[in-house]
């Protein structure tokens, strides 16, 4: 796979994936980071480099909202929340998501393991 | 832990965020790789080894930058930070200085307060007298083309008369034999008493030309105006003014074609004129309806009765200098074909805008001049508060910069502030005027044409707006290439502390200090002189007692009191119930009492004493009076006697009373009593008038001008003269007797109008109105000028010692006394002060040359004013420096070093 096809296939998805990410619980870039590398088991990792400019255009496309937030005896943070219309967002995108993973699937025979 | 903070930094330099926000992106971004790199450590790595894994972080296909530019770039998300945006435009910029600016003023009220405040002094005198000066100097006149209309008089300069009235023959003459104008008209004022319905009136009015009102341009509103027919004797028609019709008529339109009482005579209406019109003429002269002009032969001949007005319209194309060149030509014909009455008679032509606006012109634009100054002293003082500002708002300033703000934008920022303080400045001054406006129409002295139009119209306002928007750029821009100019390194380096409240800033300071007091002196000399001459004016002896005097005039009906015979039993009655009256000391009938009429003058022949060649004759003003007339009006009599019942009305017994200076003149170091003279020349028809008292000189005609020669005739010896006027001396309040007096007129003729009832006094401040209008305005103006001059300095002083208070704790911790800190810092005021005198003292030896024709008795350097204003001005300083000083001594050397 060449770079530029990795890198518009991971852009495409990363959006879904940080929305996802983000369903349960407010998370800061490193964690979010750190779990995409986590669950997909290093197949798929997102430097600083990629992972911030990609959060911060979902923040300013109103999706996800990021705010610096102390804790206790921590430095502050900045956590990343879903927004109403990120919520909406993250619906359409898994329907589209699955009938394009279907449609791969429909041709190219592939079967889940 | 290595710092990644600069790795990150290094790679968001093109990307062009704003300061915060690249701050905000850092902090998150080194959290994320420093928690990246205790992973990583935390997996066994070398310390080297980590680092070098976690930069990785930020290598990739997809460079951080260049990915956050296109994130960040198209709508800029962050922060407002003023004069930092970057793809906003000028008008979302306006909108964001504007409201920002409204913020900033907001929040220091004392410091907008005092700076709208100084502003709307200046703005609101400035709009005040402009309205003056639009309504009397520019606003056109309500003619058709008025620029087209010219007055005309006869010249006898050498009789002492530069503009005299042109008598009936000299005009119909000039009619005829000019080609320049398009149409010459005469007027002469006249009085009618209006009787019938309703109480008996006295109007002004005037005999006119039929012509006049068409050489105009001016067409009645209701009927029809005069036809050339109307202009013969007995047409008996009327003109009414739109003031009599809507006061006297209702308003009422079918009063055309109705006959009303004038004089006792039936005249019918034949139109009413449109509201506004306004003839050149005395002052007080208000006219209320006009009839023909209807020269009789007998009248159509004369050339030595001079009391026309003329007006005439120049044909289009003609030029005045044209106009007045064959006007030098007729006259000088006239004088060749008419020796006897005509000898070095010559023409005057002049504008009749000219003479509308007369003496007031000097003194309005020099009144325009000091609002001027007002203006740029509340200038240069808002100027000043904003530098001090400036300097306070440094640590502001080096903010902004320091986050991105360039520096035309900061200044424009600046400047909007000054706008905004202008325009509010504006609306206050404008508010000042309209309420000032009120309280200056009391003031402005009668007779000055269309005063009534004097409001706050869109030209006005306009003149306003302008005002405002210049000042905002005058005092505004200083202070904002100052603070944009500032060094942020140098700021920084001093710890925030005030670099333009030093070198600099200071120095511009003081300049505007200096100048301030300059042009105040200039403006407080201004004053000076002006109150310097009014004083003098008030001080000039009118020649009698005006306290406690109460005139009026009865104007009496020509066909009911045709003759002395008629006249005399009803002046008797008037003045027997007047005497009678409580609070009456005395009381005398006269024609025309001092400073109300500026007529009545003749030739004498002098018993003894060779006739003059008639250019060189002597004009002698004349009045009639009764018997009591010196007494009640307190002349004193210098030699001889009153007149009195012995004097019969046997043409062989007149007699005579002349003025000081007419006895010095025609009879010098001799006894002038039981000397003969009479009208005309010696060799004239008419009874001798024996003199059998002198008096001393009055202000008969003219207040401020030396008196000219007068005689009194005794109107019991008058055959043609009605007296006109009552005088009355009382022994109290003179207006409270007003309703007293009409009813006693009253009580002997239900139909004699009673008119002008006035107090002498009020009449003689009426003579010298224009002089105190001046005086009083230049007065104010001036005296806001020291004020705003004292509040200038008092505020240089005070941030001065605010910002040195450090050197001032060094200097009393070092031994200083406060006697030497409160001298060290009052000099430094008078320092500027003085500077400031000797700019205004050169300024005002120069300035105040445009004021010669509004002084009297004052010179323009009257060393006195100059010598007197100076330590006038030099005591405010004073006090003005004395307050801070004071504060400077009260420094406490602990505290000063301390807060440091």
């Amino acid at each position: 796979m060449s770079a530029q096809l990795d890198r518009e296939l991971k852009k495409g998805s990363a959006e879904l994936l940080i929305l996802s990410l983000l369903q349960d619980r407010p998370r800061h870039g490193y964690e979010i980071g750190r779990l995409i590398e986590l669950r997909s088991r290093g197949a798929l990792r997102f430097n600083v480099a990629s992972l911030y400019p990609l959060l911060y255009r979902l923040e300013k496309r109103n999706w996800i909202r990021g705010r610096w937030t102390e804790k206790a005896g921590q430095r502050r943070r900045r956590y990343y929340r879903l927004t109403p219309a990120g919520k909406n967002m993250l619906a359409r995108q898994r329907v589209g998501w699955l009938e394009f993973v279907e449609a791969i699937r429909l041709i190219t025979g592939i079967k889940h393991a | 832990m290595p710092d990644f903070r600069g790795e990150i930094r290094s790679r968001l330099v093109d990307v062009g965020l704003s300061a915060v926000r690249e701050n905000a992106i850092v902090e998150e971004l080194s959290q994320h790789l420093e928690q990246e790199y205790a992973r990583v450590l935390s997996h066994g790595a070398s310390e080297e080894e980590a680092r070098l894994t976690t930069l990785e972080e930020l290598q990739n296909p997809d460079l951080l930058g260049p990915e956050l530019k296109r994130v960040e770039s198209p709508v800029a998300q962050s922060p407002v930070v003023l004069g930092g945006g970057r793809a906003t435009t000028m008008i979302g910029d306006l909108g964001q200085d504007l409201r920002y600016g409204l913020r900033m003023l907001l929040r220091s009220p004392a410091f907008t307060s005092i700076a709208v405040l100084a502003l709307a002094l200046g703005i609101g005198a400035n709009t005040a007298i402009f309205s003056v000066v639009n309504a009397v100097l520019l606003q056109p006149l309500p003619f058709r083309n008025p620029d087209q209309l010219v007055i005309i008089w006869e010249n006898a300069t050498h009789l002492g008369f530069p503009k005299n009235t042109p008598s009936p023959a000299n005009f119909l003459d000039w009619q005829r034999q000019s080609t320049v104008f398009s149409g010459m008209a005469a007027m002469a004022p006249k009085n009618f008493n209006l009787t019938g319905s309703g109480e008996p009136e006295r109007l002004d009015g005037r005999r006119v030309s039929a012509n006049l009102f068409d050489v105009l341009g001016v067409q009645p509103r209701l009927g029809r105006g005069f036809l050339p027919q109307d202009d013969t004797p007995g047409a008996h028609v009327v003109l009414l003014s739109n003031g009599l019709w809507q006061r006297r008529f209702g308003a009422d339109p079918r009063v055309i074609g109705q006959p009303v009482n004038l004089n006792g005579e039936s005249c019918t209406v034949i139109g009413v004129m449109p509201p506004g019109i306004q003839l050149p003429g005395f002052d007080n002269w208000q006219d209320q309806l006009w009839v023909p002009l209807a020269f009789s032969s007998e009248e159509a001949a004369q050339r030595g009765n001079h009391f026309l007005e003329v007006i005439a319209r120049r044909k289009p194309g003609v030029a005045l200098q044209q106009a007045r060149a064959e006007m030098d030509t007729v006259a000088a014909q006239l004088a060749k074909q008419y020796p006897e009455e005509n000898l070095r008679i010559g023409a005057v032509v002049n504008q009749l805008r000219d003479e509308f606006v007369g003496d007031i012109r000097p003194a309005l634009l020099v009144l325009l001049g000091a609002v001027g100054f007002v203006l740029l002293i509340a200038c240069a003082n808002v100027a000043n508060l904003l530098l001090a500002r400036a300097a306070a708002r440094q640590k502001e300033i080096a903010l902004r910069l320091a986050l991105g703000a360039n520096r035309s934008r900061l200044t424009r920022q600046f400047l909007t502030e000054s706008m905004l303080l202008a325009l509010l400045g504006g609306a206050a001054g404008l508010f000042l005027a309209f309420v000032g406006l009120d309280v200056l129409k009391h003031f402005i002295p009668d007779g000055i044409s269309q005063a009534d139009s004097i409001m706050i119209d869109a030209r006005v306002l306009g003149f306003t707006a302008i005002i405002a928007i210049a000042t905002g750029f005058v005092f505004g821009l200083a202070p904002a290439l100052q603070a944009s100019r500032f060094s942020l390194n140098e700021t920084l380096k001093e710890g925030g502390r005030d670099a333009a409240g030093g070198g600099k800033g200071a120095r511009v300071r003081d300049l505007l200090v200096i100048a301030e007091v300059a042009v105040s002196f200039v403006l407080l000399i201004g004053a000076g002189l002006l109150i310097n001459s009014f004083v003098h004016l008030r001080n000039l002896d009118p020649g009698f007692r005006p306290d406690h005097l109460l005139t009026a005039k009865i104007e009496m009906s020509e066909l009911k009191y045709p003759d002395r015979e008629h006249r005399l039993p009803f002046l008797d009655e008037i003045l027997r119930r007047v005497r009678a009256l409580p609070g009456v000391q005395s009381a005398a009938i006269a024609g025309n009492l001092p400073l109300t009429y500026n007529g009545d003058s003749m030739y004498i022949g002098v018993e003894g004493v060779p006739d003059p060649p008639p250019d060189q004759q002597m004009d002698v003003i004349y009045r009639a009076v009764g018997p009591g007339y010196f007494n009640t009006m307190q002349i004193p009599l210098l030699q001889g006697r009153d007149f009195n019942d012995q004097d019969t009305t046997a043409e062989t017994s007149y007699k005579v009373i002349v003025s000081e200076k007419l006895a010095q003149h025609f009879w010098p170091g001799k006894n002038p009593i039981g000397k003969r003279l009479k009208s005309g020349s010696t060799t004239a028809e008419g009874p001798w008038r024996e003199v059998v008292g002198v008096v001393k000189d009055v202000r008969q005609n003219d207040f401020i001008a030396p008196p000219k020669m007068q005689m009194y005739l005794s109107y019991r010896q008058l055959k043609a003269l009605a007296p006109n006027a009552l005088v009355v001396r009382t022994t109290i309040d003179p207006l409270s007797l007003a309703g007293e007096l009409r009813n006693a007129v009253w009580a002997v003729d239900k139909d004699q109008p009673v008119s002008n009832i006035d107090s002498m006094e009020h009449i003689v401040a009426g003579a010298v109105a224009r002089q105190r209008f001046t005086a009083l305005l230049l007065g104010i103006f001036a005296t806001v000028a020291l004020l705003l001059a004292a509040v200038g300095i008092y505020g240089v002083l005070s941030y001065s010692v605010a910002q040195r208070t450090r050197e001032i704790g060094i200097r009393m911790a070092l031994g200083a006394q406060r006697s030497e800190v409160l001298r060290m810092t009052v000099m430094q005021g008078l320092k500027l002060v003085g500077l400031g005198l000797v700019l205004g003292l050169g300024a005002a030896f120069l300035l105040t040359r445009v004021m010669v024709s509004l002084l009297f008795g004052t010179s323009t350097t009257d060393p006195l004013t100059f010598f007197g204003i100076s330590l006038l001005l030099l005591a405010v300083a004073l006090l003005a420096s004395f307050i801070p000083a004071l504060r400077a001594t009260r420094v406490d050397p602990m505290i000063a070093l301390r807060a440091q």
